[in-house]
């Protein structure tokens, strides 16, 4: 119970931060609102620094991942918070600085940020989950508050209809998935992941196959979890709330519960193994035959519906919605592939070459989204409320290069990122799991990787070549102005950097992927430890209670 | 622990029989006020009589009235201490096991408090937020 | 007769629960999740289909409790508790969408918001 709490140190910084959020974004004073972002900036470094040095290793077959995943998530979270500035509440402040009464029912502020930090613990929740509630719960905390987040990142119509498609087709993965949970406990009469994961192994040597019900809980929790990371069963909702939230929360959406689910799909995976060959279990590196049919033709589904809907789109964050499909079914290889032979590197293990894939995806996606956030079109000269539009046709981003040249390089460094070009943090990323997939003599699917990648350079390089092209019309009356937020470029411009720097010297992040994919095949002994740690003489049960068995009352 | 044949004592429809004749007097008791009333009471309307109830005076407006959003925000603040009781059950259950004379019980006893202190966070966020205001 | 009222009453507490009557409680368990699916699916009004959602957690909740009392362990009436916290955190943002879509188009049919269609 105590290295329980040992590993939460993150989370509970992070929760002492959301409720200082929560009181401070309501306070009457302008001033003191405004505090919002730079406490919850200070809570995400804070976060960010006690997962690098408190976090243990969890009891589950990936148990050096919650330290990766909790620093990454406090990275990327640091990046996507410059992004969201102005975000909340920007309607409201105007009218406030006109002299209108601040009215706390109407704010939005204090909710916004809370949520912002709620979701990105519920991320950090789910690397360092031990155990299927505590999964099911980091998955919720992670997505519920997205649902908000959506639904008040504008005041038009669409931002509505995006929030609440969003959270209906997302609770019906969370039921599906619970469902799934619920299975998988029936099966191995635990909910400890390294419980289950020996159980169902252990059943797997003794008969060659995980058993159905097992095998049916893992799939629907897999079916579940796609929601998450926008897989082809359930992905279509992700177009529609990408291009109806503001792009700001847009990025967040493509990042946090993708990430969430990467990391909820690898831990559950991973009690099935990778430990299947021709011949039954322990011949061979592959996961059960009935997983890997289903992920191998989610993975395929997902990358070419991903990219062949995105050649399609006039709408930037459309492309970039659907270009965030596709990636997902990239990553899905990686978990295909699995942790290769033992003592392998992040070359030969696809897990590993997920969580990397995850931190380069991350930077280039919010680079990407941190242009269309920076910049809005204003329907006259003068800046009225409701003549704020955002960009969203890819034609507003003609002539980019000319007005806002900074702007313009973050989208070609980031587009040509995700493209995966040779210099670039991307190429690093995407490299590892054509690697682990050739690794585990998994031909078709490189070959089906390698084409969609060529597909998707027509959409990138559309995306690259448009800022340089003469803006169109130029007696247009609404003009496309960068936002007064710096911060969002800002943003944009260190996501870029990163790009570059990470891409020239990016061994050392690689090797801490390396490091966190290490797959440790369940034993009973970590299960010993698990329950050695607890001091099991404090709950002293009475005598009869334990004889008259468990439901007399 | 002897495998015991399955006992009966729990399953004999005899100790179901109070619960059952309990039932049977609720649902006579209350169709034969329904009839008896239908039956023996005088049944005279007029435009008076067949008003809706409102305390006595007269009626104003539509009973299909919406209601105001607040009393939602209220259901919703009720919620919160709603849910924090379904914890502090399995909580209390196990807590008089806990040798009361181990650090131990004070660890549990300062969990459940920061558990419940948590619910006093979502209270002041409510009064800031102005939710029990009327006005 | 007997046996029916064995089964139905749970009793023979040392022994593990028959598993006929866990297979009951499973058909019943799957069936409520996929009435809720098909419902969820097929229906257009917002509230019946979140109230198909619902019915799925109930589902989910309900084989965990059969399961529980199978291996003969709280873990599943544990996770039930936090099923049911989350489910009404979910009612509570359901409901509160609901309302805030209700106020701007006074309708609940999920076809009439059909701003965002690719």
């Amino acid at each position: 119970m105590n290295n329980v709490i040992a590993q939460l140190w993150p989370e509970i910084a992070l929760f002492v931060t959301t409720c200082l959020v929560m009181v401070v974004g309501l306070s009457k004073d302008r001033g003191t609102r405004k505090l919002c972002a730079p406490i919850s900036a200070i809570g995400i470094i804070v976060a960010g620094y006690l997962a690098a040095t408190t976090s243990v290793d969890t009891a589950t077959t990936l148990p050096f991942m919650a330290k990766y995943g909790k620093v990454l998530a406090a990275g990327v979270g640091l990046l996507l918070l410059m992004l969201m500035a102005g975000t909340a509440d920007r309607q409201l402040e105007d009218a406030v600085d006109r002299g209108e009464k601040f009215e706390p029912l109407r704010s939005t502020r204090a909710e916004f940020y809370a949520f912002f930090l709620f979701s990105l613990m519920g991320l950090m929740l789910c690397a360092g989950a031990s155990d299927l509630i505590f999964l099911f719960l980091a998955l919720e905390l992670t997505s519920l508050p997205t649902y908000v987040m959506v639904a008040l990142s504008t005041r038009r119509d669409r931002s509505m209809e995006a929030g609440v498609k969003y959270f209906f087709l997302g609770a019906m993965g969370a039921a599906m998935f619970l469902f799934g949970f619920a299975l998988i406990y029936g099966a191995t009469g635990s909910t400890a992941l390294a419980d289950v994961a020996y159980t169902i192994q252990n059943r797997a040597a003794g008969t060659g196959s995980i058993g159905p019900l097992a095998l049916t809980g893992l799939v629907l929790s897999l079916l579940g979890v796609m929601f998450k990371i926008a897989a082809v069963p359930m992905h279509f909702y992700t177009a529609d709330v990408y291009q109806g939230a503001a792009s700001s929360v847009t990025a967040f959406l493509a990042f946090v519960p993708k990430c969430a689910g990467f990391f909820a799909i690898m831990l559950l995976v991973g009690c099935a193994g990778w430990a299947f060959g021709p011949d039954g279990y322990g011949s061979g590196t592959a996961l059960p035959p009935e997983l890997r049919i289903l992920l191998w033709t989610i993975a395929v589904l997902t990358m070419t519906v991903g990219n062949v809907l995105a050649l399609l789109q006039t709408s930037v964050k459309r492309i970039l919605a659907y270009s965030s499909i596709a990636h997902s079914g990239y990553m899905l290889v990686g978990v295909i592939a699995g942790p290769g032979p033992a003592e392998s590197t992040l070359a030969s293990n696809g897990l590993a070459a997920v969580l990397f894939y995850l931190l380069t995806y991350g930077v280039m996606s919010v680079g990407t989204f941190s242009v269309v956030a920076a910049l809005e079109r204003r329907r006259r000269a003068t800046a009225a409320d409701a003549a704020i539009d955002e960009v969203d046709h890819i034609d507003e981003l003609r002539g980019l290069w000319k007005r806002q040249p900074h702007l313009a390089a973050v989208m070609v460094i980031c587009a040509l990122g995700l493209l995966g070009l040779p210099p670039l943090l991307g190429f690093l990323g995407k490299l590892p799991l054509f690697t682990s997939a050739l690794g585990a003599g998994e031909i078709v699917l490189v070959v089906i990787l390698g084409l969609n990648s060529a597909i998707a350079a027509a959409y990138y390089l559309r995306l690259v070549s448009v800022p340089f092209l003469e803006s169109g019309e130029p007696s247009t009356p609404d003009a496309v102005v960068p936002t007064p937020f710096p911060s969002r470029a800002l943003a944009g411009v260190v996501a870029a950097v990163l790009v570059v720097v990470a891409g020239l010297a990016g061994g050392t992040l690689g090797s801490h992927a390396e490091r966190a994919g290490t797959f440790r095949f369940p034993t009973k002994t970590m299960e010993a430890t698990r329950h050695a740690s607890q001091p099991t003489s404090t709950v002293s049960v009475p005598p009869d209670a334990a004889e008259r068995g468990p439901n007399a009352r | 622990m002897p495998t015991a044949p399955i006992t009966l004592a729990a399953t004999d429809l005899s100790s179901y029989l109070p619960i059952l004749i309990l039932v049977g007097m609720a649902v006579t008791f209350g169709v034969f006020n329904v009839v008896a009333s239908n039956l023996l009471g005088p049944s005279r309307t007029g435009k008076v009589k067949e008003k809706t109830y409102e305390s006595g005076m007269d009626t104003i407006g539509s009973a299909h009235k919406r209601f105001n959003v607040r009393f939602y925000i209220i259901a919703m603040v009720f919620l919160v201490f709603d849910i924090e009781i379904i914890f502090l059950y399995p909580w209390a259950v196990t807590f008089p096991n806990i040798d009361q004379s181990t650090p131990d019980a004070l660890l549990w006893l300062g969990r459940i408090l920061f558990f419940v202190f948590t619910t006093v966070v979502a209270y002041v966020y409510g009064v800031r937020k102005g939710v029990f205001r009327f006005d | 007769m007997n046996t029916l009222f064995c089964t139905l009453a749970q009793s023979g507490w040392p022994e593990p629960m028959p598993t006929g009557t866990l297979f009951h409680y499973l058909v019943i368990s799957a069936a409520m999740f996929v009435i809720g699916l098909i419902g969820f699916v097929t229906r257009r009004n917002l509230i019946i289909m979140f109230l198909c959602t619902e019915l799925m957690f109930q589902a989910a909740g309900l084989s965990l409790i059969a399961f529980s009392r199978f291996h003969l362990n709280h873990t599943g009436e544990t996770f039930v508790i936090f099923v049911l916290t989350v489910a009404a955190a979910e009612a509570a943002l359901a409901l509160a969408l609901v309302v805030l879509l209700f106020r701007r188009k006074e309708s609940l049919d999920a076809e009439r918001w059909a701003e965002l269609r690719g």
